[in-house]
């Protein structure tokens, strides 16, 4: 075509991801800008307003990052078990099964003091979303049962435990009107960082540098990446893979559990929507990140923002879901474009119309 | 939780809305887990059936309100999900991308669409319904008459586009051509299937019925658009395909096994109680929000008695699914 052709690079071209992300930041912006206008709104207006909220001063920084803190633990969720080349599609599960333990532990103790409530219910929440991947893990471990279908499977139970709790056993019996949990002790709360942002932000950074050094320096992440691209190789040089395959699940649970717990303390009580979508939303972070701990903080500030702007356009008419859409797109312009940077454009030697051989179908 | 249990049970299951109500809910796992059949077999994992099935319901009731025909709104909400479904066939497909990934997003860009796009439809009456279909004297036989031979017409179509898929599948070249691509892309390719307008294909037929299968959300299973109308009915779809062992038979039996399970759950709990009899009440006394868990435990359960029965034995995957075919690769 046009004397042209693709050729498969050897190596993706370096940087080639930032590149991706920047082309699919613009493609969904561009797109959202299309849907803005087609229902009467001006784009400018309102990509500012977003812009403004989310990133303008201290306290929409503070908002920013503490959307980050689920996005980016359940990112990095989904990392850890990606680069071994698991799905874990469960983090919005455990994100919730993580809030319902740590809420079960501020009922269990509502008179403690913060400073031992709070590690508890972190804790909880901890071992809440590592629970709710053990049976896919064991499964896939012991059986070889797709992880996929199963972690996506236990996050519609615990959307269902959760409303089943708020609607019956957890109902305050003081709330008028829709049915909600009562409100967590005060000191429940976690300690405030600056403006709205509190020390969950710090706690998630904390963990995402800790897994990204043990990812790339340490045995176990070494590990990781041999049975990630071979399971013969892994085998071969004496890693268990049903080992390997058990703890990451369960490990990658455990971080999409410590995401509800952190919600907790910075929303006063457990709601039926706790996770928001972020468990999802995490999904596109790690993806666009390629899997690495570094690539999913970025991103995920760069979706909190977009989440904060999403919230704040809603006064003008636009529905928040506009933040969903624009983070699919980005995604999608981005898995376009890594075309690009995995594959170069040649010119077609004279003659070789027929070489089919190297002719990409894309 | 009063009177006998077995007076309970016969209560529940004898009464005729609880089957026409299965066959309401099988209908709609069917028309989108057919779809989702025929994709997978083409070697191409669609987790887009949940937001493909949003993007149907707001085309679908928005299509009723504007023409008041609901043949037209059902035709609409499917061909706007067959370009919809695009997205992913283009990037899975085309470009390659991971499945997963591209369907996830699919899902995400789904939901979010038809939450933006149906907004102003949230408090809207709906404008078009089906009439019912009644087959005369078919109709008045007991059992069947009033369930089996009274349901509406888009399960008799449902029905159809089963066993057409079924024939095609199995019958036809097209068929083989599509199984094939399946199942080792580059064999089909070498022998002569163009193995990416055929998955393009597949993936916009599957988009068709995911679509088919929200407008009948909106249109006759639960009139009227909102956000999060589709609650996870998708993923049961997706469910549906590996209960079924990629088969229309087998999907269909499924379907309204899992369309049981949904049907029921509401209906285990109505206590009807005789006046001035409180111990006279049937019903049992389980919460209906729990028992709405039952479909994904249920597919938990299988997929673990399925691994568990076919070790040392072929997969029943297509085992290309979730491969993307890079010609120069090959």
């Amino acid at each position: 075509m046009f004397g042209l052709r693709l050729v498969r690079r050897e190596n993706p071209l370096p940087g080639g991801q930032v590149f991706a992300f920047m082309v699919g930041l613009i493609v969904a912006l561009a797109l959202g800008a299309v849907l803005l206008l087609l229902t009467d709104h001006d784009p400018i207006e309102i990509y500012s307003k977003m812009a403004d909220s989310s990133l303008g001063s201290p306290q929409a920084w503070s908002t920013t990052l503490t959307q980050a803190v689920p996005l980016g633990l359940a990112g990095l969720a989904v990392a850890v078990a990606g680069s071994m080349g698991l799905w874990n599609i469960g983090a919005e599960g455990q994100i919730i099964a993580g809030a319902i333990a740590g809420t079960w532990i501020a009922r269990l103790g509502p008179d403690l003091a913060g400073p031992v409530l709070i590690p508890l219910m972190l804790l909880a929440a901890v071992v809440g979303g590592g629970l709710l991947a053990l049976g896919p893990a064991l499964a896939r471990a012991h059986l070889g049962v797709n992880e996929i279908i199963t972690t996506l499977m236990l996050n519609e139970v615990a959307i269902r435990i959760v409303r089943y709790l708020v609607n019956g056993p957890w109902k305050d019996p003081t709330a008028v009107g829709f049915p909600v949990a009562p409100e967590l002790p005060e000191q429940a709360a976690l300690p405030t960082l600056f403006e709205r942002a509190n020390i969950g932000v710090l706690i998630a950074a904390a963990v995402v540098v800790v897994f990204g050094f043990f990812a790339a320096r340490s045995k176990w992440g070494y590990e990781l990446r041999v049975a990630g691209s071979s399971a013969q190789a892994a085998e071969y040089i004496g890693i268990s893979l049903r080992t390997k395959i058990l703890t990451v699940l369960v490990l990658s649970g455990a971080i999409a559990g410590l995401a509800g717990g952190l919600r907790l303390g910075s929303s006063s009580r457990i709601v039926e929507g706790i996770a928001e979508g972020w468990g999802f939303a995490g999904i596109i972070v790690a993806a666009l990140a390629l899997m690495r701990p570094s690539g999913v903080a970025v991103v995920a500030v760069a979706f909190g923002a977009l989440r904060v702007g999403g919230t704040a356009i809603k006064g003008q008419g636009v529905p928040a879901s506009i933040a969903d859409i624009i983070q699919a797109f980005v995604l999608m312009g981005a898995l376009g474009a890594a075309v690009f940077t995995t594959y170069s454009l040649a010119r077609r030697a004279p003659g070789s119309e027929n070489a089919s051989m190297v002719e990409a179908d894309a | 939780m009063n009177g006998s249990l077995i007076d309970s049970f016969v209560a529940i299951v004898t009464d005729i809305g609880l089957w026409v109500s299965i066959l309401e809910f099988g209908t709609l796992l069917y028309l989108a887990a057919l779809g989702e059949t025929i994709a997978e077999k083409s070697g191409v994992l669609n987790l887009g059936v949940e937001g493909m099935m949003a993007i149907g319901g707001v085309s679908a009731y928005w299509m009723a309100i504007e023409s008041g025909n609901p043949w037209a709104a059902l035709l609409f909400a499917a061909l706007a999900t067959a370009l919809f479904s695009m997205f992913h066939g283009v990037l899975s497909v085309v470009v390659g991308a991971d499945q997963v990934v591209s369907g996830l997003a699919l899902t995400i860009l789904g939901l979010g669409l038809a939450a933006f796009l149906g907004q102003d439809l949230v408090l809207q009456p709906p404008g078009a319904s089906f009439e019912p279909l009644t087959l005369g004297p078919l109709s008045d036989i007991p059992g069947v008459g009033p369930t089996v031979f009274s349901m509406g017409p888009v399960s008799w179509l449902a029905a159809a586009l089963g066993v057409a898929a079924w024939f095609v599948l199995t019958r036809t070249r097209a068929g083989l051509s599509l199984r094939a691509v399946g199942e080792s892309a580059a064999t089909a390719d070498a022998a002569g299937t163009r193995v990416v307008a055929t998955r393009l294909v597949s993936v916009g037929v599957g988009g068709a019925l995911a679509g088919a299968s929200g407008g009948y959300l909106t249109l006759v299973l639960a009139p009227g658009w909102n956000e999060g109308a589709t609650g996870g009915l998708g993923w049961i779809a997706v469910a549906l395909v590996i209960f079924g062992a990629w088969k229309p038979g087998r999907v269909l039996l499924g379907a309204l096994l899992f369309g049981g399970l949904l049907a029921l759950g509401p209906r285990l709990q109505t206590l009807r109680c005789q006046a001035d009899q409180e111990d006279a009440c049937i019903g049992f006394d389980v919460n209906p929000i729990l028992v709405s868990m039952l479909p994904y435990l249920l597919t938990i359960v299988v997929l673990v008695l399925l691994s568990i029965r076919s070790r040392n034995r072929p997969s029943l995957a297509p085992a290309a699914i979730g491969l993307a075919y890079r010609r120069e690769e090959r």
